[in-house]
């Protein structure tokens, strides 16, 4: 009986511990030389205490807005949790808070970057706004297959293939690989096609495909950051 | 034998002396500086404090140090203790390199000047004027945005470098010019419009002046008359003009010129003909150090691919590559058997001149104190919080921030065991 009392005020103790995590958390952090302003919205996917979490990042003097998090956990006072891809260090990692929730209902931690760390201090401010991860649309039959064409860059011939596939309710998928001096696969996170046009993104690797499809073509650029480079793919069979 | 010892160790004092009076210790820029180096730290020997960054690089004449600093000042300083002999104004920054002949520092500044001063009192003999200084320059550069507007490079951080040989005085310009002046009047010989800035320095072998200019072409050019003799068409980019231009300087050696260049090449070109012997693809990472060439051996350093270096002269094939922290503007020091090169994220390196082993490396104290997280904790860019914005005057805020945290683009100057070098964090340093 003890012991399941024991039981049942951990649990909630540990639901009190989720529910004073969910908000939108503001404050700053102070690297060397700069203080960056942090927005970050912690939820719960039920809404309240327990369940899958869910999260995002506002950075504004880096230039992120809503980027989603990774990685959350929390357990009693202390929040982990990183930024997903964004800020990621090829060798670090991901960019990564450990915080802990202080008594007068503060979050306060480290931030880790590229193998640097600072301290941070977040204040709650409201209710969590976590940013939607943007949803992929079904395409039309027309467009589903592979599809084939190159281009080059800086003298460089690089040759792409894009395999566009409907996947019911998580809408369509793709499989994009570019191969130049080696094969890139990139992740596909975001396909949707409005009308004749057609958006393939890979926010990881900064890199996505916008084209229009007509007559058995879609004509359309590669753009991966400032670069906007024409590109023709036709259908391969 | 006692006349032949006298003799030898003259000539031996001679040629240090005239390798180190000027940008890569001689007209034919080879980077090769005599006698001991060290292979390992001590101390700092000195600093000196100047107003601004100091990307230029010093040059060394009778124990005095001469350089420039973006403060618009040219200074002179003993070599042994640091301290200031004279300093000269000028009405802009000077990220040149000074050459001594006789008795007259050669420098050129960013207000559109070049100057000949008297080394011992830094008096002005004479200035010229060109077409005036810029940088260079192009719509969408880089990829910023937008990308119908003009941007300034704030990569283009050298001002070329003269070069001086039988009474006349060699450098280019940002008016796209390469001028010959005469050495002792400062009087107009001949100047050769090329299509865009000129900030790399001429070498002069043989009668000819070697240099690249932004508009993407390599001249070699008839020192006494300033007739074209060849021109060699380097790689271009329309699309965001990231891979086009000379900003490297050319090293002449045995009848062939070895230069970088922008569009990610070293070129080997035949002197005589401007006939491309080979050229090494450095995968879209700048060359933007100048080659150093010496006993049939080439040294450079990459940029964004951060790469050392050292291929054969004869057909560029590689002797051997070391991966680098970060990018590598300044130009390799060859001594004896250490070879000094600065690096972007604030450090100096000392590397085995056989196998690229590093010696010895020292940061400065800018780099370690690492303003905006613009280093990772391995020293490397960090990218992520370095270049995350293209728009209005990010990328050159961007710029800024890198470059503030002590970089060194200034080629290491070495002479008498003691490595002299300029960083961004305002100092000149002396390292033995």
């Amino acid at each position: 009986m003890r012991i399941a009392f024991i039981l049942l005020l951990a649990s909630s103790l540990l639901s009190r511990a989720d529910e004073n995590a969910v908000g939108r958390w503001e404050g700053t952090v102070q690297i060397p030389g700069r203080e960056l302003l942090l927005i970050v919205d912690l939820a719960t996917e039920s809404g309240g205490g327990g369940g899958g979490w869910q999260g995002s990042i506002t950075i504004p003097g880096l230039g992120l807005k809503g980027v989603p998090l990774s990685n959350i956990a929390v357990k009693a006072s202390d929040i982990v949790f990183s930024i997903k891809s964004a800020l990621a260090d090829s060798n670090a990692g991901p960019a990564k808070f450990e915080a802990h929730l202080t008594g007068d209902g503060k979050l306060s931690g480290n931030f880790e970057q590229a193998g640097n760390s600072a301290p941070f201090a977040l204040e709650k401010t409201g209710a969590p706004q976590v940013e939607p991860a943007p949803h992929s649309s079904a395409i039309a039959k027309e467009i589903e297959g592979e599809w084939k064409g190159g281009y080059e860059l800086f003298g460089y011939p690089r040759k792409v293939t894009i395999k566009l596939q409907n996947r019911g309710a998580e809408g369509a998928t793709a499989e994009f690989v570019i191969v130049g001096r080696k094969e890139n696969k990139l992740p596909v996170d975001h396909v949707v096609q409005e009308g004749e046009f057609l958006t393939v993104d890979s926010h990881e690797t900064g890199l996505s495909f916008e084209g229009r499809a007509r007559k058995g073509e879609i004509q359309g650029a590669i753009l991966q950051g400032p670069l906007e480079i024409p590109i023709t793919l036709r259908r391969t069979n | 034998m006692k006349t032949f010892t006298f003799l030898f160790l003259f000539l031996c004092l001679t040629s240090a002396a005239q390798a180190q009076s000027m940008f890569r210790g001689n007209a034919a820029h080879t980077g090769v500086y005599p006698g001991v180096a060290p292979r390992e730290f001590h101390r700092v020997k000195w600093k000196f404090p100047t107003g601004a960054r100091v990307v230029g690089s010093p040059v060394m004449k009778d124990k005095v140090i001469y350089f420039g600093s973006d403060d618009g000042n040219v200074y002179a300083v003993d070599a042994e203790s640091g301290r200031q002999i004279w300093k000269v104004a000028t009405r802009g920054p000077v990220p040149c390199t000074p050459a001594i002949d006789h008795d007259t520092v050669y420098v050129g500044s960013y207000d559109g000047k070049f100057y000949a001063l008297d080394a011992q009192s830094g008096a002005v003999k004479w200035k010229f004027a060109t077409e005036g200084e810029r940088r260079f320059e192009a719509k969408g550069l880089h990829g910023w945005q937008p990308k119908t507007q003009t941007f300034a490079d704030a990569f283009d951080v050298f001002l070329s470098s003269p070069a001086v040989m039988d009474g006349a005085v060699y450098f280019g310009s940002g008016d796209g010019n390469l001028y010959s002046l005469d050495a002792n009047s400062g009087e107009l010989r001949w100047k050769f419009k090329t299509g865009d800035v000129v900030h790399a320095s001429p070498a002069i072998v043989n009668g000819v002046a070697y240099v690249g200019s932004w508009d993407s072409y390599f001249y070699a050019v008839d020192a006494s008359s300033g007739k074209e003799k060849w021109r060699y068409h380097a790689g271009e980019d329309q699309l965001v003009h990231n891979q086009v231009g000379f900003q490297s300087s050319p090293a002449v050696v045995d009848g062939v010129v070895y230069t970088g260049c922008r569009d990610a090449q070293l070129y080997a070109l035949d002197a005589a003909t401007g006939k491309e012997k080979w050229k090494f693809d450095n995968a879209l990472s700048w060359v933007i150090t100048s080659p150093a060439v010496v006993e049939g051996k080439v040294y450079f350093g990459t940029s964004d691919s951060s790469l050392y270096h050292v291929v054969e002269a004869g057909n560029g094939k590689p002797i051997l590559k070391k991966e680098d922290k970060a990018y590598m503007f300044s130009s390799p020091a060859v001594t004896n058997d250490v070879v000094f090169i600065g690096v972007l994220n604030g450090t100096l390196e000392a590397r085995d001149r056989n196998s690229g082993d590093l010696l010895w490396e020292f940061q400065t104290e800018k780099s370690k104190q690492n303003a905006n997280w613009i280093l990772t904790a391995e020293r490397k860019f960090n990218v992520p919080l370095l270049f995350f914005d293209a728009w209005r005057e990010a990328p050159l805020v961007s710029a800024d921030r890198q470059f503030a945290i002590g970089a060194i683009f200034s080629s290491p100057l070495v002479a008498n065991g003691v490595v002299y070098f300029g960083s961004t964090d305002g100092l000149l340093y002396a390292l033995d």
